[in-house]
């Protein structure tokens, strides 16, 4: 029920990438269920051992730990040698670099910018920056420059405003 | 049977004043336009719209939001036709005819059709949830914790079956993460704190809306801003609204459709796109003419449509009845209603019983207007087809950070969306489904509550989880499922029963 069919399920890069994460999931499922071991099994209160707040914690790392190997075994039976540099290529790639810049823009925002100044300038300066950076430097087919400004502006403010009176005023919702 | 009957006529009628009307209006507007736009989802717009409706009446609250939810499934058909890009990921299969037929210059036909099949398979959807919701929420009341375990069990587990794309193995990965994140916080049974490391804002747990805010949202922006490629917008010069004929000629398609789409939506956490795919397979096999599918067949379209549209409708059954998320958007639905106060489960039709009829009331305004909307907004579709996404997906970002705010208030939540996002876009790129990862958040307390609860009744004897009746039988679905998922007895089951005769009737 795949809705990217034009993905090959056999991508090399995808199973090296299972491989990896099979094996991360297994670190985590085992981790998960050293911690529900050793949760507190509230002795004390004299609750019955079947009750204990680790029991499903510790069922379902025992899970993750048994999924993550079966994904392990089965990306390495399917692993090439050329794999890992098909992986490699998808990490530095022109879309690795857009989600970066994304992914940038949006930490910079919510852990620099809100909170330290007003919610609307604050949208209004990421909103500006993002389409700027967008329809520029990372666009394919850039457009000219004080048009992007031009517009990056008006979206910016009228956006960052919008949701100020809207959100704030008519809604009556607290905004950060 | 009268009295349902009565419900459902009161339920129509709470919804018809002005402010009821001009809710159903402006969200099933919004929810089209986000159907519409490529990269925002119904699910994603369900979770931030929460936000706006927090001050609502519960009522006026839920209407909106199952407005927006119908009103993006829908609209989805429309990027479908016109860019050969899902609207929504409901929308994959109406690509495969939608956009062929708009090549052939029959776009404004390509969207009546889908249009009308979309309400008809709404319809469908409502009168399966009319009949069975209350049925089935009385069989519920007889519900212990062994039996609302295995359900748990069961949504997760079919869940990760019917959504892995590359293997099951994904989906149940994604099922154990969610109920993994569900076991963070205070638990219910002895009020003991699990998984906190000392953060008191971890005490009470992960909030199901940011994390779907970020897992659907942020999530969303990153996928959408990866790719570089835009499609080109059809043209629309034919007419929109299709002659009855048109549409009646595939009564028995739309029945099947409906059907099939009812019975995914009724499996929990399985979704409007396996709904639609299901459908399109399924007349694609009894059609006269299945040479046409992928080529421009109406009745292939018609299938689509009519099959993620009934999902929509059909959710709603264990959503209300059993409080079992029946799709993605309906989990975020389950979070709203619980906002405002309303619980649903097998006490629903006891505590609540009209709102289960204004639930199908809403459904029934919101495909209304979605028809209407439909067919006479298509150049202001077009419009919204327009807007480039490096301006809307900021301010997207910007609401997503609103929407996980506003509810609590606490700048926590934002950073447990920007945590789901980065970890759902992960996962997305590597084919894990969502669907099961989020009815693990759902359903993980139900889950770990009714075992240990279960156990404590019983003294720690685990037989009453294998001995009823009920329980049995939904433990003996689950170990098939998972048993069907291993390839190798997956193999034998199928060299049991030969293919031969379907092989021919295919090919005749």
């Amino acid at each position: 029920m795949t809705t990217e069919p034009t993905i090959p399920a056999e991508d090399p890069a995808r199973i090296r990438a299972d491989l990896i994460t099979g094996i991360v999931l297994v670190g985590l499922g085992l981790v998960v269920t050293y911690l529900s071991w050793t949760m507190d099994r509230l002795e004390v209160r004299r609750i019955h051992p079947s009750t204990i707040p680790g029991l499903v914690p510790i069922i379902l790392g025992v899970a993750l730990t048994l999924c993550g190997g079966l994904l392990a075994f089965r990306s390495a039976r399917l692993d090439t040698r050329h794999a890992g540099a098909a992986l490699v290529r998808v990490l530095v790639s022109w879309q690795s670099v857009r989600v970066l810049a994304v992914l940038g823009m949006a930490l910079v925002y919510t852990l620099g910018l809100v909170g330290r100044m007003p919610f609307w300038l604050a949208s209004a300066l990421f909103i500006f920056t993002f389409i700027t950076l967008f329809e520029t430097v990372l666009a394919d087919r850039p457009k000219s420059l004080p048009w992007t400004l031009f517009w990056a502006l008006v979206v910016a403010l009228g956006a960052g405003l919008g949701i100020h009176y809207v959100f704030g005023q008519i809604f009556l919702v607290r905004l950060p | 049977m009268f009295d349902g009957l009565i419900l459902l006529g009161q339920g129509i009628a709470h919804f018809l004043t002005p402010a009821g009307l001009f809710n159903v209006a402006w969200a099933t507007l919004l929810g089209l336009a986000i159907g519409i736009l490529p990269g925002l989802t119904a699910t994603m717009g369900v979770a931030l719209l929460v936000t706006l409706t927090y001050k609502m009446a519960p009522d006026q609250a839920i209407l909106t939001l199952m407005c927006v939810y119908l009103g993006a499934i829908y609209g989805g058909s429309r990027t479908a036709i016109l860019l050969n890009i899902p609207g929504t990921p409901a929308n994959a299969a109406a690509t495969l005819d939608g956009h062929p037929l708009a090549m052939q210059g029959k776009a404004g036909l390509a969207m009546g059709l889908a249009t009308t099949s979309s309400t008809l398979g709404t319809l469908v959807g409502i009168f399966f949830l009319a009949i069975i919701a209350p049925m089935l929420a009385e069989a519920a009341l007889k519900f212990g914790s062994y039996e609302f375990f295995w359900l748990a069990l069961f949504g997760v587990v079919i869940s990760g079956q019917m959504t892995g794309s590359d293997t099951p193995l994904k989906g149940y990965i994604a099922g154990i993460l969610g109920l993994l994140v569900a076991m963070v916080g205070m638990e219910t049974l002895h009020a003991y704190q699990r998984f906190t490391f000392g953060i008191p804002a971890l005490g009470a747990g992960v909030d199901l809306i940011p994390a779907m805010v970020g897992a659907f949202g942020l999530a969303e922006i990153l996928s959408t801003m990866k790719r570089t490629m835009v499609g080109h917008i059809a043209p629309v010069n034919d007419r929109v609204i299709p002659r009855l004929k048109e549409i009646f000629q595939y009564w028995k398609t739309i029945i099947r459709s409906g059907i099939i789409g009812t019975f995914v939506g009724i499996i929990p956490g399985v979704g409007e796109d396996v709904g639609a795919w299901s459908s399109y397979a399924a007349a694609k096999k009894a059609s006269k003419h299945p040479e046409e599918f992928g080529k421009g067949s109406q009745e292939g379209l018609i299938a689509a449509e009519t099959g993620d549209n009934a999902v929509v409708s059909a959710s709603m059954i264990p959503t209300l009845t059993l409080a079992l998320p029946g799709s993605a958007a309906a989990a975020v639905l389950i979070a709203a209603m619980m906002i405002h106060g309303i619980r649903p489960g097998p006490m629903l039709m006891i505590e609540n019983a009209p709102f289960l009829y204004q639930v199908v009331a809403m459904l029934l305004l919101a495909t209304l207007a979605n028809l209407i909307f439909g067919l006479s907004l298509t150049k202001v579709f077009i419009k919204v087809l327009s807007v480039p996404r490096e301006r809307l997906m900021a301010v997207i970002y910007v609401l997503c950070v609103v929407g996980s705010f506003a509810i609590t208030q606490r700048m926590f939540d934002v950073y447990v969306m920007l945590f789901f996002g980065i970890v759902g876009f992960i996962l997305r790129e590597m084919k894990y489904p969502m669907a099961p990862l989020v009815l693990g958040i759902v359903l993980g307390d139900l889950l770990d509550l009714n075992l240990r609860r279960g156990l404590a009744l019983t003294n720690g004897d685990p037989s009453p989880f294998f001995t009823r009746p009920i329980s049995a039988v939904i433990c003996l679905i689950i170990i098939l499922t998972i048993l069907m998922s291993i390839p190798a007895v997956n193999r034998r089951v199928r060299a049991l029963f030969p293919r031969n005769r379907g092989d021919v009737a295919a090919q005749g």
